[in-house]
């Protein structure tokens, strides 16, 4: 009895139930959805058709199959949301360092970061096409600006959370500035630092699909409103839909190996207790 | 017992005082008029309930808080002159290790400070390992220790740069009763081997006297050097001595001293 509890309550099963209700659910929707009949093509098809039309050989635009389609303007869409991710994680650890190394600077800048993050993306997109005049630069700065800001908060709660001991022992240790920023506060902040990486990962991408559906050109968010309209099969929509839902927590979990590999401390576990 | 020249002070007390300002503009007394002359080589405890001053005391000796009345001498120089000279060891009362740095790796951070190269930083941190006998734990996380183990292990950093004072403060309350008695007895193995002065900052009266040369009971409201006690047990001591009576009539002449608590 208190075997099969386990089984029921362990992880993988949990997670697998939930796979079945969701696909479940989904099917009978539609089910219901394929009777209304109202497009030519089922708006909401069943996942066995979603799953076909990954790998069938059907040309959609004379040119390319479905999966060619989205891996191409995937390219595009995901190097233009990492290209932003990284400008937006350098910008944001940098002005984190400079805010705990400068109150002023704290006091000036909290203020307008929390503006920025206040004002939607979509507000914000054709203000940056006007600044920028180029909609793929703006894009990119759009990444950046949504992925500065959990890192470069994240990254300032780490800085503050140290224990105030470990600045006193610093102290008595007569070390210069320097010192005492990478020996104690940079390698402390790390976890906080990549708390900010893990949050704004997803939020890049996600970022950049949206910003792709104000214009045209080449990118995932273009391809979607295209296919959204009607412009092409129904199919190319939910492949993005599910292909860039996977990138998302692909990309969350990404951050959370890297911090791994980072922090050897964090693998050693608790259990060696000894005396 | 290493030779002590009785007439070498190492820290000068003089009418020391403390006057904070609190929250709602007024003043408070933390510490007032400590005058006292610690010798080269001595084991103090700074005893007393919280709100005593103890921990501002010993704030004020390690340069952390200036005081606001008096003068403090280390061996001739200001707090902050010994401190830029590296003079002091800082102890904490939770062992304040580097979560990302292993055991020994923790021992050698103050001299990765001072620029000790590799090879001698990595022996002479392996030296006070073995001081504080964790030397199989050298390749450790912090969080794999007992918290013994790490407050161990704090003692070693703290001695790494070889200090001439050890300031400890509460370094053993947060531990329990047997893994503390066990540390008291190799806290004074080291004492003996390294021949620091040591200021010990704590609220238990037992723990006092079984360490110290001299208690000095501090009394609150205002926070006030109340008396000196001198602990003449033989040394080296060990836990048996706990049950003598002449540890006992120390222990109730240590309480009997309290003023106002």
């Amino acid at each position: 009895m208190r075997k099969l509890k386990c089984i029921l309550t362990s992880k993988p099963f949990v997670t697998l139930c939930w796979i079945i209700l969701l696909i479940v659910i989904w099917e009978i929707f539609a089910s219901v959805v394929a009777q209304t009949k109202r497009t030519p093509e089922n708006v909401m098809p069943h996942l066995s058709g979603i799953i076909e039309s990954v790998f069938s050989d059907k040309k959609i635009n004379g040119s390319q199959t479905v999966l060619e389609m989205v891996l191409e303007n995937a390219a595009a869409t995901l190097s233009r949301a990492g290209i932003g991710y990284l400008i937006g994680i350098v910008l944001g650890f940098v002005l984190a360092l400079l805010m705990s190394l400068s109150g002023v600077i704290e006091k000036i800048a909290f203020p307008y970061l929390m503006l920025i993050q206040l004002i939607p993306i979509l507000g914000m997109a054709p203000i940056i096409n006007a600044i920028t005049g180029d909609i793929a630069v703006s894009r990119i700065v759009i990444a950046a600006i949504l992925t500065f800001y959990p890192v470069a908060t994240n990254t300032i709660a780490g800085f503050k959370a140290i224990e105030p001991a470990k600045h006193e022992l610093m102290y008595s240790y007569a070390a210069n500035k320097f010192q005492i920023y990478t020996k104690t506060m940079i390698p402390f902040c790390i976890p906080y630092f990549f708390t900010g990486l893990k949050i704004s990962a997803p939020m890049a991408i996600t970022a950049s699909i949206l910003v792709d559906t104000l214009q045209g050109g080449i990118g995932l968010g273009c391809l979607l409103s295209q296919s959204l309209k009607g412009a092409m099969t129904r199919y190319v929509f939910w492949d993005i839909v599910f292909f860039s839902a996977l990138i998302g927590i692909l990309s969350f979990y990404l951050m959370g190996v890297i911090e791994n590999l980072l922090c050897r401390y964090k693998r050693a576990g608790g259990s060696g207790k000894k005396e | 017992m290493p030779d002590i020249n009785r007439n070498d002070v190492e820290i000068m007390l003089d009418d020391v005082g403390m006057v904070y300002t609190a929250s709602d503009g007024r003043d408070v007394q933390a510490l007032t008029s400590v005058s006292m002359n610690i010798q080269k080589g001595e084991f103090i405890s700074l005893l007393g309930p919280s709100g005593c001053g103890k921990t501002t005391l010993l704030r004020i000796i390690a340069d952390l808080i200036k005081p606001t009345s008096g003068k403090v001498l280390i061996g001739g120089e200001t707090p902050q002159q010994a401190r830029l000279k590296r003079r002091y060891g800082m102890v904490f009362q939770s062992a304040v290790l580097y979560d990302w740095r292993t055991v020994i790796k923790n021992i050698e951070l103050p001299l990765e400070i001072i620029g000790i190269p590799k090879e001698e930083r990595h022996e002479r941190a392996a030296k006070m390992l073995d001081l504080v006998g964790l030397s199989e734990f050298e390749r450790h996380y912090p969080r794999q220790l007992s918290g013994g183990m790490q407050q161990r292990v704090g003692i070693a950093r703290a001695l790494a740069l070889q200090p001439e004072i050890l300031l400890m403060d509460e370094p053993f309350s947060a531990l329990d009763e047997f893994t503390r008695e066990k540390l008291h007895v190799d806290l004074l193995k080291i004492w003996r081997k390294t021949n620091k002065t040591i200021i010990f900052v704590t609220h238990n009266i037992s723990e006092s006297v079984f360490l110290s040369d001299r208690v000095c009971v501090l009394s609150p409201h205002p926070g006030r050097l109340s008396a000196v006690i001198d602990i003449d047990l033989p040394r080296p001591r060990t836990m048996d001595l706990k049950d003598t009576a002449e540890f006992t009539a120390l222990v109730s002449k240590v309480r009997n001293s309290f003023e106002g608590v």
